[in-house]
């Protein structure tokens, strides 16, 4: 290389260098779905894609410690709920420990405002009565030692019936106040986390700070830590993604510089061919934090994955130097078919650019910006850095005879007819299940995780992860209000079985309109003592007595309503915050469900008190917006196959060169969908983006083939720079076929199977014939 | 953790135990007394306890009025007549826990149970013997000074419960008489061999 060339490598690594730095500086990835989602159509999606469906239940890691004797377990149990509840990346924790009383003593007179003892019947003389009665009774049995304390303060007992209601309906089994399974081998404790379910490093940090406090908890015990749920499930599964792509990465790393050394036998040729790609990334990564605030991970990993095509040009300009001819010469030859897949796939792309969806609009531009700096790199700058041709494929007597071969090989057209044949007839077979909708199976987890996590979900009996009512309303106590109205209607559903049980913020903190209803039926001070002379006349008790609660019902008679910002940080201000919160300017509250049986009467009461509550079938709402996601993409699709056409049309002005470019992509896409169709696969956006990858690939290939005509030493060069690309690329995708995480391994097999599909017909269609 | 009682024990608290020990299903009639200073009168209970196969303990009250109480683990279910039934945790009453604990344990003859929550001292005389429960969670003697059990060979005969504010509740482990009036607390205090100086102790304002 000349001086002129290391001074101009130096220059463009310094470049690429400044150019890390300020992306690294400026770029921010987000995990906000909302990025990738199309703008949501109907309440449902609306309340999906602004995560309010991001329900509290999906938010739960079960946790489980075993390996000790019980007690122990419930020490460390009890020791972890309380070091969890003070640290910030959790909400709610439960483990079956409980205060005895949950309500602080300067709000107890507040309990004649919660309670919903005297809606039916209003403290008269008769309840007061029947009150004493029961009290009477208790005295006379061993509960009378506990009962005494609260009894002049509280005969009716409303402490402990708001403690009752306040508790969930079913609770696990309890050794030394921690909760147990059944089988009294393994401790449980619920713990909410602040961060998203689907939001797999904050969930990753929740989970440490769970790890960390654990094993302070733990002591010296042998006991061990579990945790499941729909966090914990998106943490391994990211944590595996990468782990295996670090590892595939490393591989098929080692694997291209293998064969770029055998193909080129020159080292520098390794490393220089890394440049476009190198460029290409680093320049669409700048487009895309200059032109947007974030940019989602999914839209880089599929933006990464398409810019994949500039690691063929290198190989293109590689394969082609001849000796006599200086690099620049070489560059400036390979130029028209490369600039015409650059410019066709580019211009295809900026379909994606006006979709409407931000995440799509991104990945276009990172993938323009990306394709169009890696093909000036490979041909205004790696010609000036590339040493002379070390040799010239077209002197290789092996490549020769293969070539001859491959000219003699018949040109199979019945494959035009043959293969959208078969497709159709694979289509019309298995028509169901064409597309895959449910999230879920995108990042599957495997299955004895799921037993597992199902299995304790029954021993907790946390609430349903699919259903959720949720109201809305302009402000808190419009939405406190909504829910109180669906009481009714709940209960009733609860007694017909439609569903086991439900909870909201209302059955903690009632509106303050009911509050203050409530308020206003409270006898006063002088009415009550009347009706307590009235009432103690028959019981053993003397009405003097109750002066305490004489004071607690005249002071709650005179207190504002309870709100939300009087409750000091409990587990009750805690669980009310989870389902009562506004966002957007909006406030919403959440019903959660307990066992729905009965999915469909929970979706007429949504119907029924539309528009303030609606009911969310999270799975329904998602593979809906999925659905919707996808038609956007093909739409986008279509018109990019329509301007990419149209490019073709533009560079090769021919009918027969256009349909022979074109024809090896177009049967690849198909045999591909018709071969994954056939192995029962259902096609997703990982599909789909890997499909639109091998069609780009393709069609350089075939542009190549057919650029090189029938000139032999052109197509032997043509033939070894196709064979690097192939192989290099099958090399990668290949491996990622393998992967255990379902997503790289529909990419992987999806690419692979394209690579391979479309090297063998641009070769055998697309090429001109031999002389 | 044994404090050797005032008489010479003839038996030791293994002894003892091993004497005392029944197998569920065991039942026996009651009658509970109850002296408050809440209550304008002593209150009167009658009917059988059991501790069933099962490990539930029932406390089924039959006069004045109809109740019925199962206690089984940390679940207490009271259903009375014509009310609804009503379960509750132990969990949020630990003090009635341990009190409960005690009825199961005496029933059973078991006393493991007991000398984890109480300091555990047993008195024998000719024909009589007053095991004496002293709780050891200062929270739980708040509520309740201690428990005398008295009784004669292998049957206690008499649970006396004693609040530190001098509030007791008297249970007879016997066949209730029907009609029977209410006695005095004096009496049944003999009745129940209570150690007075015990109970000037537990009842210091009186």
């Amino acid at each position: 290389m000349t001086r002129r060339g290391w001074l101009l490598l130096a220059a463009w690594c310094a470049l690429l260098g400044v150019g890390v730095a300020w992306v690294q500086a400026r770029l921010h990835v987000s995990a906000d779905l909302r990025l990738f989602m199309p703008r949501p159509r109907g309440e449902q999606q609306r309340l999906l894609v602004q995560n309010i469906g991001e329900s509290p239940a999906s938010r739960l890691l079960l946790v489980t410690l075993e390996g000790d004797a019980p007690p122990v377990l419930a020490g460390i149990s009890n020791r972890l709920a309380s070091a969890l509840a003070a640290r910030s990346e959790f909400g709610f924790v439960a483990n079956g420990a409980q205060a005895p009383l949950a309500i602080p003593e300067n709000l107890l007179p507040y309990r004649y405002l919660l309670t919903d003892s005297f809606d039916r019947h209003s403290l008269d003389a008769s309840t007061l009565e029947a009150a004493l009665a029961d009290r009477a009774a208790d005295m006379a049995s061993p509960a009378a030692a506990v009962l005494e304390e609260w009894l002049p303060r509280d005969p009716t007992l409303e402490v402990l019936h708001l403690v009752d209601r306040w508790q969930p309906r079913t609770e696990p089994r309890r050794i030394d106040d921690a909760w147990f399974t059944a089988d009294g081998r393994r401790a449980l404790l619920l713990v909410e986390t602040r961060a998203a379910a689907f939001d797999p490093d904050g969930q990753t940090t929740a989970l440490d700070a769970l790890r960390a406090e654990f094993a302070r908890a733990r002591g010296a015990s042998s006991a061990r830590l579990e945790a499941s749920g729909s966090g914990y499930f998106s943490s391994i599964i990211k944590q595996r993604t990468q782990a295996e792509a670090g590892w595939f990465g490393g591989i098929a790393t080692a694997g291209m510089i293998l064969l770029l050394w055998y193909a080129y036998r020159n080292f520098s040729f390794t490393l220089l061919g890394a440049l476009p790609l190198a460029s290409g990334a680093l320049a669409g990564l700048a487009a895309v934090s200059v032109l947007f605030d974030s940019v989602h991970g999914i839209t880089l990993a599929f933006g990464f994955t398409l810019i994949g095509v500039a690691q063929d040009y290198p190989m293109h300009l590689f394969s082609h130097l001849r000796r006599g001819e200086t690099a620049i010469e070489t560059a400036r030859r390979v130029w028209p078919p490369l600039a015409t897949g650059v410019a066709s796939t580019c211009v295809a792309y900026l379909a994606f650019l006006i979709s409407g969806v931000t995440g799509l609009a991104q990945l276009a531009c990172l993938t323009v910006s990306g394709l169009v700096v890696a093909g000036l790199t490979t041909r205004f700058v790696l010609p000036r850095l590339t040493p002379a041709a070390a040799h010239d494929p077209a002197d290789s007597a092996l490549l020769a005879r293969v070539n001859q071969r491959l000219g003699r090989l018949p040109r199979p057209y019945i494959l035009l007819l043959l293969v959208p044949v078969s497709a159709a007839l694979v289509f019309w077979l298995r028509p169901a299940g064409f597309w895959q909708n449910d999230l879920s199976r995108l990042t599957p987890v495997p299955p004895e995780l799921l037993r597992k996590d199902l299995a304790l979900r029954r021993e907790l009996a946390t609430p349903d992860l699919r259903y959720l009512l949720v109201a809305s309303g302009a402000d808190g106590q419009e939405v406190l209000a909504r829910l109180e109205s669906l009481d009714d209607a709940l209960s009733q559903a609860v007694h017909r079985g439609a569903i086991g049980s439900y909870d909201h913020a209302a059955r903690y903190l009632p509106s303050a309109a009911r509050q203050r209803a409530r308020q206003a039926k409270l006898p006063d001070p002088t009415e009550l003592r009347r009706l307590l002379h009235e009432a103690a006349a028959q019981s053993p008790f003397d009405e003097r007595l109750f002066e305490p609660f004489v004071a607690d019902i005249a002071r709650a008679r005179e207190l504002p309503p309870l709100t939300r910002a009087d409750l000091p940080a409990t587990p009750l201000s805690l669980r009310i915050d989870s389902s009562l919160f506004a966002r957007e300017g909006r406030w919403y509250g959440l019903v959660s469900l307990f066992e729905v049986h009965d999915p469909a009467a929970m979706a007429a009461l949504g119907q029924a008190t539309a528009p303030f509550v609606t009911f969310l079938d999270l799975k329904d709402a998602s593979e809906q917006l999925v659905a919707a996601h996808r038609s956007h993409v093909l739409l986008c699709l279509d018109i990019s196959a329509i301007l990419l056409v149209a490019v073709i049309w533009i560079a090769l002005r021919r009918v027969s060169r256009v349909l022979r470019v074109l024809a090896p992509m177009v049967l690849t896409t198909l045999i591909s969908v018709a071969v994954l169709r056939a192995c029962g696969v259902s096609l997703n956006l990982f599909h789909l983006i890997s499909l639109v990858l091998a069609a780009g690939l393709g069609l350089d290939y075939a542009l190549f083939f057919e650029h090189a005509a029938d000139d032999d030493a052109e197509q032997q060069r043509t033939l070894h720079a196709l064979l690097v690309c192939a192989l290099s690329t099958l090399l990668v995708f290949a491996l990622l076929a393998f992967s255990t995480v379902p997503v790289l391994a529909a990419i992987g097999v999806t690419v692979s199977l394209g690579v391979v599909s479309n090297f063998v017909l641009a070769l055998l269609l697309a090429r001109g014939r031999s002389a | 953790m044994l404090l050797a009682g005032a008489t010479a024990s003839s038996r030791t608290l293994d002894e003892f135990e091993r004497d005392l020990r029944r197998t569920p299903p065991v039942t026996t009639g009651f009658v509970d007394y109850r002296f408050s200073h809440l209550l304008r009168k002593p209150l009167q209970a009658s009917g059988t306890l059991e501790y069933r196969a099962d490990g539930v303990l029932a406390r089924n009250v039959a006069a004045p009025y109809h109740e019925l109480t199962e206690v089984l683990g940390d679940e207490v279910r009271i259903q009375r007549e014509g009310k609804p039934a009503r379960t509750m945790s132990l969990q949020r009453a630990p003090q009635l826990r341990v009190l409960l604990g005690s009825f199961r344990a005496l029933l059973e003859g078991r006393f493991a149970p007991l000398s984890r929550d109480f300091d555990v001292s047993l008195a024998e005389g000719a024909a009589h013997w007053t095991l004496t429960l002293i709780p050891r969670d200062p929270h739980m003697a708040r509520a309740l000074a201690r428990i005398q059990v008295s009784g004669t060979a292998d049957r206690p005969e008499c649970i006396v419960a004693l609040e530190p504010d001098g509030d007791a509740a008297f249970t007879l482990l016997e066949t209730p008489a029907p009609g029977t009036t209410i006695p005095t607390r004096a009496a049944l205090e003999q009745r129940c061999r209570l150690d007075a100086t015990a109970t000037r102790a537990a009842t210091p304002e009186s």
